[in-house]
Formats: C-alpha cells, structure tokens, sequence
C-alpha cells in the first residue's frame, strides 16, 4: 500500500517536531501534525491521510479513545492507525494491540529508523 | 446509673480506633470465631466483640445473632470496661448501682451478668472489649476469667494483622503506580532527546564536522544506556515483586539459540567476533527441549552473548553450548575467550550493579543490572546459573533448565 500522508498524533511538541523531521526528510512523506484526539478526529475527516501515528498517552481523549471517534466517523474505510508509546508492560501492549491497529512502536524510538519501522509494521 | 467514664486520654483512644478502619465493616468469620469460643468457654449465651465509639457502642461480632447492631455509649458496660482497662465482670447488674437502671438491664434484652475483656493496642489503648453476657445473675471462675483474657488478645491480634495487611497492600499498590508512572514520565522526555540525537547525529539535517559528531555519538549512546537502565529497573522490579509472568512452554533449546545469535549478529559483525553454536552428544542423542518462557530465556541468552561479545577480542568467537550433562535438566553455556574474570570479583557477579572494571564496561554500555537479571529469570523457571572462568583463557556463563518431558 502507498503512504504519502501521514497524520501524526502527539501532545508533546517536541516529540512531534522530532518524528516529522525523520517521517519528511527520511521518509519522504508529508506529515500533518495534531496535538489532541480532538484535533486529530478533525484533522482526519478534513486531510484523509494514509496512516495515523497515534499516541497514547495524551491529556484528555487518550489514544484508544481517539481511535474509537476515528473508527466512528469512517463508515468503513479504515486508515490504518499505528500506536506510539511509552507503555511497555506486556499486558499493556498487547491490550493496546488487541483494539485492532497495525501495529506499536515504543518510545523512545530510533528517529533513523522510523520510517523503516513503519513499512515493515505496514507491510505485515 | 452512672453514666460511663470518659478515659483521660480518649481523643488519642478514638484517633487509635479510626485508624484500624473496623467500625461499621461487615461481619468477619474470624473474629466470630473467637466470639463463639468466648461464649463457649464461658458457658453464656452471648458474646460480643464491641468497639466503643464517641457515642455509641458498635459491635463487630456476636456469637448469636445480634440484638442490635449498636448501643447507646453511656448506658453501656463495655464503656466502663475500656475505661477499667482489665476484665470487667458484674455478676449481678441488678446490684450494682452503676447499671441497675441501665436500659441493657431493665429493658427487652435483660442483662444481669455482664464480663468483659478490654482490647488494648500495642500503644496503650482500650478499643472495646470481648465480653460475655447473661440472662441470670453468674459468676466466672478463675480460669475462665483468664481464658476471656486470653482470647481479647486474640481479638486484638486480629485486628492489628488486619491493619497490617491493609497497610501492606496500599503501599504494594503505590508502589506498583510509582514505578509505571515513573518509567512512562522518565521516556517522554527520552523521547525527544533521543530523537534529536539521532537526527544530529545521522546528519539528517546537514553534514556534521567529525568533532561534533563525536560528540553527538557520546550524548546519544548515553541517552541510549539510559533508555536501557529504566527498563532494566523496570524489569528487575517486576521480577523482585514476583510479578513476572512466565508463559512457559516445550523450547527446543537449538531454536532459542539460533533466534537469539540473529538477533545479536550485527553486533557480533560491528566487534568482529565470529557466534557459533555447538551440541553435545549427550543432548543430540535425543534432543530433549526444555521447559519455560520464550521471550524471557531469550532476553537471558542474548544478555549473556552481549556481555561475552564485550569483551572478546576482535577475530575471536563466541559459542553457545547445549547440552545435558546429568540428564535431568539442560545446560545452555556461553563461552568466551576474553581476559576471565579474577577471583576477588565473582562473589558479587550476579549482584545488581556490580560491574568489574567500571570505567571499561561502562564505556561499552553496560547497565549493571544484567546479569541480576538473568539470575532472576533463571532461578524464577526454576534453574541455576553459574560461571567457569579463568583469568587470562576466558569465561563460560551457563545456566541449567528443567526439561519438558517431550
């Protein structure tokens, strides 16, 4: 499958700046920021990206609760969605893998490797 | 009737009785247990474990069934009993001027013996009382009086493990939120500053002149040690708190060795150090597999190899061995020929944080904790590690499983 948009989902903006300069610059794709669940259920009906990079972690709607509004207003269409976080008990992940995405990549992750990862998760 | 005493020290008394969280809990078999003995022993009717409040007198047990969940404070024996501080016994309520009017006495229940046995805290406190009661007037003998002693300390025993327990859960449970909160706290953070590193670093952003880039290369890979430090604490707490799960199941030993020198082949090449993997003839024979968590005795091999890539010199091999030397279990070792490991430091080898040659296992990336680690899942499937190594020739790490049976 193809990505050329990615919608990239994280509170904290430095992690964001650091993740879009490697998704860009070494993956080569554009990438649209969201701070929020809020902003990113938004940002999705209006951008329709090609994969979501979706954390965990956030203030508020957190990344499950985001996923469940996304999967709500997609009427069968489902990008797919990859989990980022800092959660790394086994009962944790595979809870979070159980909610039906492509896959998880832990934090911290290898700003050199993160496109890479993604296309081996994607191509799965 | 006289109204009951108020001790001197009450506002402390009551400050000891909410901290034991008891009044207005349910019924507990235990402490209904030790109320039926109580009537038993005595031989009355009723007993009761009662607690006395600001105002009024609650009871946690009765060895029958309850007449009414609470009394009145000031009409109540069990308020003179605390007050007492030692058994209290009235043979004849209807005699003794502080009860004779008392609603316990002239009303619907009818009370005319009354011995109760205060609860005392390890700090001096009357709490309430174990206490026996009667329809007609009685005495206890001697040895019964001491018997109802003896089992108020019970009660009071009880009471004490109760708070105990609780106190212990609700640290365990601090414990446990501190330790995940704290991780996930501490990797945000990493985050970013990994991720800036690695960018710098790989020249992402523009070519880096070599000075700089060695020092982007040292903030990086010691973000990195860093980053491994925390799960390895995370992990060795886990495995300290007996909150590591095994799923266990039959591993065919060559499969885990062969997994695990994949995973640390590109290591291995970076260092050129050859991995090989060798098995006796007394495993071969029939290739018996071994009993336990995959992932977990994976984590083990691979630590091992990476301490033994460590510190083998370039162009030498490191080698995994499986056999069965006794036939009961397994024994997976990992050999190298590096400087061995001198006597003084192998007492404490598997101890949490104990590096030999600090300056240089650190500079390798070295958390300490490893080996701790490795000892810990081990002994958690039940199995034994252990070490051969002589100064100058090299060292073998081994560690010895239960078979599966298949």
């Amino acid at each position: 499958m193809s990505v050329r948009k990615i919608l990239l989902v994280d509170d904290e903006a430095d992690i964001r700046l650091v993740a879009e300069i490697s998704l860009s610059n070494l993956g080569g794709w554009q990438v649209i920021q969201a701070a929020s669940g809020p902003e990113a259920v938004e940002l999705a009906s209006r951008e329709r990206p090609d994969l979501i990079l979706l954390d965990v972690m956030m203030p508020g709607m957190d990344g499950p609760a985001t996923l469940e509004r996304l999967r709500a207003q997609e009427d069968g269409h489902a990008t797919p969605v990859i989990f980022m976080t800092a959660k790394v008990q086994k009962t944790e992940v595979d809870r979070l893998l159980g909610l039906g995405v492509r896959g998880l990549i832990p934090k911290p992750f290898d700003p050199m490797t993160l496109p890479d990862d993604i296309r081996r998760i994607l191509g799965a | 009737m006289q109204l009951s005493p108020i001790p001197a020290t009450e506002v402390e008394r009551l400050a000891a009785l909410r901290r034991y969280e008891l009044l207005d809990t349910l019924p507990e078999q235990v402490y209904d247990d030790l109320t039926q003995l109580a009537a038993y022993v005595c031989r009355a009717p009723m007993a009761l474990v009662s607690l006395v409040d600001s105002s009024r007198v609650w009871f946690k047990s009765c060895s029958s069934s309850l007449p009414a969940p609470e009394v009145d404070r000031a009409s109540a024996f069990c308020a003179h009993a605390v007050f007492n501080g030692d058994l209290l016994v009235v043979p004849n309520t209807t005699l003794d001027e502080r009860f004779a009017d008392s609603p316990l006495v002239t009303g619907a229940l009818g009370i005319r013996f009354y011995a109760g046995a205060p609860l005392i805290t390890h700090d001096g406190h009357a709490l309430g009382t174990l206490c026996v009661i009667d329809s007609r007037p009685r005495k206890l003998d001697r040895k019964q009086a001491e018997m109802l002693r003896a089992l108020s300390r019970q009660v009071m025993s009880q009471i004490e493990l109760r708070l105990h327990i609780h106190d212990s859960q609700r640290v365990e449970r601090l414990k446990n939120e501190f330790v995940s909160v704290v991780s996930h706290e501490l990797r945000t953070p990493l985050t970013s500053i990994r991720g800036s590193l690695g960018l710098l670093e790989g020249g992402v952003l523009g070519e880096v002149p070599p000075p700089m880039a060695r020092l982007l290369e040292i903030a990086r890979t010691n973000t990195d040690r860093l980053i491994r430090l925390i799960n390895d604490i995370l992990d060795l707490e886990k495995i300290e708190a007996g909150k590591l799960e095994l799923h266990v199941q039959p591993i065919d030993p060559e499969d885990l060795a062969t997994i695990a020198i994949t995973e640390i082949q590109g290591v291995a090449h970076q260092a050129q150090v050859r991995l090989t993997c060798r098995a006796d003839p007394s495993w071969s024979r029939s290739r018996p597999h071994l009993l336990g968590d995959f992932d977990r005795l994976l984590q083990v091999l691979i630590n091992l190899l990476s301490n033994a890539i460590k510190v083998s010199p370039p162009g030498e091999a490191v080698e995994i061995r499986i056999g069965t030397p006794d036939g009961g279990r397994i024994r997976l070792s990992v050999c190298d020929r590096g400087p061995g490991i001198a006597e003084r430091d192998l007492r404490r080898i598997f101890d949490k944080f104990h590096q030999i040659d600090s300056s240089d296992s650190r500079s390798r990336g070295g958390t300490g904790l490893g080996l701790a680690i490795c000892k810990a899942i081990v002994e958690q499937h039940g199995g034994t590690i252990g070490l051969e190594t002589a100064e100058g020739l090299g060292s073998t790490f081994w560690c010895e499983l239960p078979l599966s049976g298949i």
